[in-house]
């Protein structure tokens, strides 16, 4: 008894690569055989095609075919705007650096603002610098090491 | 004759594989124009797995869209001895539930709600007239499907409506073909329960 159910077991698995048509010539002709000899698995083998020839009547709503027109310069659009983001990102980070030295060395080589007052500028300066890489530092380490960053929790 | 036709059929399909290799090495020295080959290769089983999850055709195009935009960003990790499409797949499949996770998240926070159900509008809720041509069968059989549990109602999409084999679905979900199998009988025996529950 314990045999039989067991057998029933697996020939429930594989009947899915039978209906599939992903088993080999073996093992669909090892699947056939308990089909004709169980009828309880070929009630569930009848219940499972019917199912999926359910499913595969089933058809998708078709898009018109303006939208599949388009769809290659949607996607092209992207990539070349893609590329236009990271020009724009560099041109941007190289005017904000300038903009920052010359603005840096303007304030510290001043004589007319003091000493004191530098100096703290200075050492504020480098606070926020160094907080800021090392808030980056940890979002690329996360981004790189936390294979589970896409689960939802 | 049979053999021939087989023959043949083994030979267009390597021709397919070689001609979407070489172009993949294009694309990864840069050739952004040779991409176009496979995406119009793609497109149709990118929108329908997109349109699995939306639910809704704008948001399917646009995700789909973008996940063809993200997938050539990263071609250059792409592995060209494997196939395109299941590693495509799973960018697309991010891309979507975090869509829907955004969706959500937004409609919780939003003040609609349904004056019936007092519960935030969502549009997301399944409507399969979008996904589907209309249909009493398709209706039902969609109901059933969207009432299924995340990991359930993904290997019946994949292997019903997206028809992927075996191997794609193992390589797309990272599990052996024998618990592609054995995942797929649990899944359409919990799928035929909820029809005959419909049904009734």
């Amino acid at each position: 008894m314990r045999k039989e159910k067991r057998t029933c077991d697996e020939m429930s698995v594989l009947m899915m690569g039978l209906m599939d048509n992903e088993l080999s010539e073996s093992q669909k002709a090892q699947v056939l055989k308990h089909l004709a000899s169980c009828e309880k698995c070929a009630a569930q083998y009848k219940a499972f095609s019917n199912l999926k020839k359910e499913t595969s009547e089933m058809k998708f709503k078709k898009l018109p075919e303006m939208y599949w027109d388009e769809y290659w310069d949607h996607v092209y659009n992207k990539l070349e705007r893609g590329v236009a983001w990271i020009i724009l990102s560099i041109g941007a980070i190289l005017i904000f650096s300038y903009g920052a030295y010359e603005m840096t060395y303007e304030f510290f080589f001043d004589g007319t603002i003091s000493l004191f007052l530098r100096i703290a500028t200075g050492i504020f300066t480098f606070g926020i610098i160094v907080l800021t890489v090392s808030v980056l530092r940890e979002k690329l380490m996360i981004r790189h090491i936390d294979k589970y960053r896409s689960v939802k929790r | 004759m049979k053999d021939n036709l087989y023959q043949n059929q083994i030979t267009e399909k390597e021709i397919q594989i070689a001609e979407e290799r070489e172009t993949i090495l294009a694309c990864q020295a840069g050739n952004k124009k040779a991409y176009r080959y496979i995406v119009e290769k793609y497109k149709t089983r990118a929108y329908y797995a997109a349109l699995m999850y939306t639910k809704n055709r704008e948001d399917a195009l646009d995700l789909s869209q973008e996940a063809f935009y993200r997938a050539y960003k990263a071609i250059k990790r792409f592995d060209t001895s494997r196939n395109f499409y299941t590693w495509f797949y799973k960018i697309l499949k991010n891309i979507c539930l975090n869509f829907i996770q955004f969706k959500k998240v937004r409609a919780n926070s939003s003040d609609e709600f349904d004056e019936t159900t007092m519960q935030p509008v969502d549009s997301s809720i399944s409507r399969p007239d979008e996904i589907f041509e209309k249909s009493e069968q398709s209706e039902y059989i969609w109901r059933a499907i969207d009432s299924l549990n995340d990991n359930d109602r993904e290997i019946i999409i994949l292997k019903e409506f997206d028809d992927m084999s075996y191997q794609e679905i193992a390589d797309t979900l990272n599990i052996p073909i024998g618990s592609v199998m054995s995942r797929l009988f649990y899944a359409r025996k919990k799928l035929l329960k909820k029809l005959e529950l419909i049904y009734a």
